[in-house]
């Protein structure tokens, strides 16, 4: 069965390099643009991982992780942050607030898939 | 700032990086010779725009350094193995040679490491055969580095000069070897920052060794950039020992 990736990225030009990146792999996307549209969507659909931005209006990533990880049937979701780049502390920060996995902007998309495929092999 | 910066061209970099891929269909030759002319200079705009935004915090005296306690012996380790791929491409060796039971140090070893990878990724560029060779040692309370290599040299009169913004002594290098001109004036602020030197010893047509001193402890953060007395203590975070 496809493999159902959740997406909560404000920037339009991220989230669409993630949807063409991510379909031709083969996953089926759902993208919400604010951290408290993410929570929702990720309690609405259950997706197999999340791909966290964590600059992100209204509630960063790290507020929108732990209330995620407060949902019993989200406890194990692989939640994957993608953060700015030099940011120091940002992967201790990012694992403390719930996170499985750490992607630094700027990404290369091939470096995006291979983190997903960690989680969700193909 | 710097998120204005980058979020545009990282959405440049990204969708010419689908497009190289291929996930959009298949490019014709040439246009796939013009994207990655269009990769490449992307990427030299990305790492211009990282080493202005370093400069330009250091100028201002916003650049906070995180002492902690580190291992030489895996900085290096860190640093081979990150230029040992560019290295063999070009059928190059990077050698480095650790003394025995070095003390524990305590910098900033993340700046310390984005250092000697600046030193041993410049010598790799600009050396076409032999090796590079790393040796750290440490000698009346400071770690001692050094980065020979076996490429072209730096004539004596220009070794004042490379270490400022935008000098590589060969303009007509920059674009060729893929500098951003700004490698060795950063290194040189973060090495003094921290009450280290930073050298270089060559002659034209015999390579050249680039060597940093640094206290094996540092303890406080020189900021000569900051203005007024000179000596305002730049930001610090203590790490955890």
């Amino acid at each position: 069965m496809t493999k159902r990736i959740l997406v909560i990225e404000d920037t339009e030009d991220n989230r669409q390099i993630v949807r063409d990146l991510l379909e031709s792999a083969g996953y089926a996307l759902i993208e919400a643009l604010d951290g408290l549209e993410g929570v929702a969507a990720a309690e609405r659909e259950h997706p197999d991982l999340i791909l966290m931005d964590i600059q992100l209006p209204g509630i960063d990533g790290y507020e929108a992780t732990r209330r995620i990880r407060a949902v019993p049937a989200l406890a194990t979701v692989p939640i994957i942050a993608v953060t700015s780049y030099a940011l120091s502390g940002d992967e201790a920060k990012t694992r403390a607030a719930g996170c499985d996995g750490y992607v630094a902007k700027p990404f290369s998309p091939r470096q995006l898939l291979a983190k997903i495929r960690e989680f969700l092999p193909p | 700032m710097s998120h204005e910066l980058r979020t545009p061209l990282n959405a440049i970099l990204g969708y010419a990086e689908l497009l190289a891929d291929g996930i959009y269909g298949e490019l014709a030759p040439r246009a796939s010779g013009v994207l990655e002319r269009v990769q490449n200079n992307g990427r030299h705009l990305l790492a211009l725009i990282n080493d202005v935004l370093d400069l330009s915090k250091i100028e201002a005296g916003q650049l906070v350094f995180t002492l902690e306690d580190y291992s030489l012996a895996e900085v290096v380790q860190s640093v081979v193995s990150a230029t040992e791929g560019m290295a063999r491409n070009k059928g190059l060796a990077v050698t480095a040679e650790v003394a025995p039971g070095l003390p524990t140090g305590h910098a900033d070893a993340r700046r310390l490491q984005q250092v000697l990878l600046n030193l041993v990724g410049n010598a790799v560029k600009f050396t076409d055969e032999g090796e590079v060779a790393i040796r750290a040692a440490a000698e009346h309370g400071s770690f001692v580095l050094s980065v020979r290599d076996t490429g072209p040299g730096i004539a004596p009169e220009d070794h004042g000069r490379i270490f400022d913004e935008f000098q590589q002594v060969d303009s007509s290098n920059t674009r060729k070897k893929g500098g951003t001109g700004l490698g060795l004036a950063i290194s040189k602020r973060m090495i003094e920052m921290q009450g280290g030197t930073i050298s270089v010893d060559s002659a034209l047509g015999e390579g050249a060794t680039f060597r940093v001193v640094l206290p094996i402890r540092v303890e406080e953060i020189i900021d000569e950039a900051a203005g007024g007395s000179g000596r305002d203590p730049a930001p610090v975070l203590r790490g955890a020992a």
